[in-house]
């Protein structure tokens, strides 16, 4: 009887401690406290790092690869990953201005036709991926270039002319408001809005338990009767609509396309997940962490440059960081394992 | 009489021009334990991937209590109550055990949002702790305790309470004990006899003969893709099951060695 006590009361105090200290070692957290640390090394260093100006400056780059990165984290955590999220980026917004300043198309079917573009290069990445079984980095690497020199081939590679047709749709993704002294752009609320359904999504919803099963263990995914295939089609898809929204973000934000756009943003963004504490294996994923990475990544974009370091210096600092990241989290990984 | 609970008729499966399967036929009664035994390439993976829906089969019947079905996919297997435990392939390392136990099957309210419905996690976790309990194990295991944190023991011992919490008719284990400790096979073993008695049926594919004569009460063979040989455990000994297998006679090959 006096051992029946014991064990009930062990089970219930232990998950609280177990909570504790397994979010503590999370990495998540602790990508947490080095974003502080960071932001509070930069804001000592140069007392402009947060004033409104820089800080409505990093808030309107942050949610264009912010945007990307979620659908990257869902992707990463199923397994898979997408190296053509840049040249998507280019890509689409390039389209859909053509299609209004040469072909006159009206604004809302051009972009329309620009989402069913990003849609149609998902599909096709995530088809050969998952039904030919070829790996999606050498899949995505091979959509890349085809995608990246569309923009090239259609734009004879110049810039368009510049956006000067503003209207409801500009308004609606990039648009700007004023809190204060600071200044945000809408694409704040497309990035804050997604995040929360990404977090809904990965932690709450049973697509979450699947995407996480199949990246974890694909094949007890499919014995238990999880669609591994189609899970993974339709993230492709919604990792190229995220490119190809964040894309038309920021050409509308700056009233300009250009096929160059977004050169290196695969790269980038991956960093930002996988700095936020996602495994590149598959598996594991945060939708926090990689909020984390991308006002990380951001944060040391701006601020390497407030501070000083000379712009031809400064991937040296970004790739040391990320470098100096990973090795934590192994770290702490490694460290949990043994506990 | 014990009920018929499975039969295959004459499955047939080849890959390209490589016959796996040839004419196997098998009959699995309720809360019987069937041993399917064969070398390397025998045709075991391919008949027991065939009922679990991996692959469609090329021809033959399957009759689930008497009725043919057609299995198409790992999803309708489960739905006719055939669940099968893969080496160790089964669960997901990432996941929590009770993510686990649920995964397919999740319980979800709202359930008109469809895959984006919410898991219901209190109800997650009660089921989960509940079949700990049930299965003797929760002493040690916190439902919320990721699979990989897990001995090989444990997570078989998992993937094992999985299959019998669906009320599954048809158990299908393969190579349940493969890289397991001493101690931990003879827990799979203990698992197996439970299951029978619980009136599940248990499809068997092991390479250790020893414990087929342990908690078998039939031996199926298979040889190049063909069911060689049918016995009841009774009837037959650890000599001539090997025999069975490999194709040769061992007993009389032994017999000439004394």
């Amino acid at each position: 009887m006096v051992q029946t006590v014991m064990t009930i009361a062990a089970e219930d105090e232990m998950p609280v401690g177990k909570r504790r200290s397994s979010l503590i070692r999370s990495p998540q957290f602790s990508s947490l406290v080095i974003l502080i640390v960071l932001l509070a090394v930069f804001a000592i260093a140069d007392r402009n790092f947060l004033s409104p100006l820089n800080i409505s400056n990093m808030m309107a780059f942050l949610p264009e690869l912010g945007i990307i990165a979620l659908g990257m984290t869902l992707l990463l955590t199923a397994g898979e990953f997408d190296l053509s999220v840049g040249a998507v980026f280019g890509l689409a917004p390039v389209v859909v201005m053509l299609l209004v300043q040469n072909g006159g198309w009206a604004i809302g079917i051009a972009l329309l036709a620009g989402l069913v573009l990003c849609i149609a290069i998902g599909a096709i990445n995530g088809l050969i991926v998952t039904k030919i079984g070829i790996s999606s980095f050498l899949v995505t690497l091979s959509i890349l270039l085809v995608v990246r020199g569309a923009a090239l081939y259609i734009t004879q590679g110049f810039p368009l002319k510049s956006w000067d047709q503003p209207g409801f749709f500009v308004t609606l993704l990039a648009g700007s408001f004023n809190i204060g002294a600071f200044r945000f752009y809408t694409s704040l609320w497309w990035f804050i809005g997604l995040s929360l359904l990404a977090v809904y999504v990965l932690r709450y919803a049973k697509l979450g338990n699947w995407i996480s099963a199949i990246g974890s263990n694909r094949s007890a995914a499919v014995a238990r009767g999880v669609p591994a295939d189609a899970v993974k089609i339709w993230l492709f898809i919604l990792t190229s609509v995220l490119a190809g929204l964040a894309g038309m973000i920021s050409a509308f934000r700056i009233s300009a396309a250009s096929p160059v756009a977004g050169t290196g943003y695969e790269l980038e963004v991956i960093a930002m997940v996988v700095v936020g504490g996602t495994a590149l294996t598959g598996g594991r994923g945060t939708i926090l962490g990689t909020i984390v990475g991308a006002l990380m990544l951001r944060a040391i974009r701006n601020g390497i440059v407030l501070v000083g370091v000379p712009g031809l210096a400064y991937n040296i600092f970004v790739g040391v960081i990320i470098l100096a990241m990973l090795i934590l989290h192994a770290l702490l990984q490694k460290n949990a394992a043994r506990s | 009489m014990m009920q018929e609970v499975l039969r295959l008729q004459n499955l047939q499966k080849s890959f390209g021009s490589v016959c796996a399967l040839k004419n196997a036929s098998l009959t699995l009664k309720e809360g019987e334990v069937v041993a399917l035994l064969g070398d390397n390439g025998a045709g075991k993976s391919t008949l027991i991937k065939a009922i679990s829906g991996f692959f469609p089969i090329d021809r033959g019947d399957i009759y689930v209590r008497g009725e043919k079905v057609s299995i198409r996919s790992t999803r309708e297997a489960m739905d006719l109550g055939i669940e099968t435990i893969h080496q160790d392939t089964s669960l997901a390392p990432d996941l929590s055990i009770a993510r686990n136990l649920f995964l397919g099957r999740e319980p979800v309210n709202l359930k008109w949002l469809g895959v984006f419905a919410p898991l219901d996690l209190a109800k997650l976790r009660d089921a989960a702790s509940a079949l700990l309990k049930r299965v003797g194990i929760s002493k040690k295991l916190d439902a919320d305790a990721l699979i990989s944190t897990l001995s090989g023991g444990e997570r078989q011992s998992i993937a094992i309470s999985r299959a019998m919490q669906f009320a599954a008719r048809v158990i299908i284990l393969d190579e349940p004990t493969n890289n397991l400790g001493v101690e931990e096979t003879h827990g799979v073993l203990r698992f197996v006899k439970e299951m029978r008695e619980a009136g599940h049926s248990v499809l068997l594919i092991t390479h250790n003969i020893h414990h087929v004569f342990e908690v078998a009460d039939r031996i199926v063979v298979m040889r190049r893709g063909e069911i060689v040989a049918e016995q009841t455990v009774a009837d037959t000994d650890l000599l001539t099951v090997e025999s069975l297998i490999t194709g040769a006679d061992l007993s009389s090959l032994m017999k000439r060695a004394l």
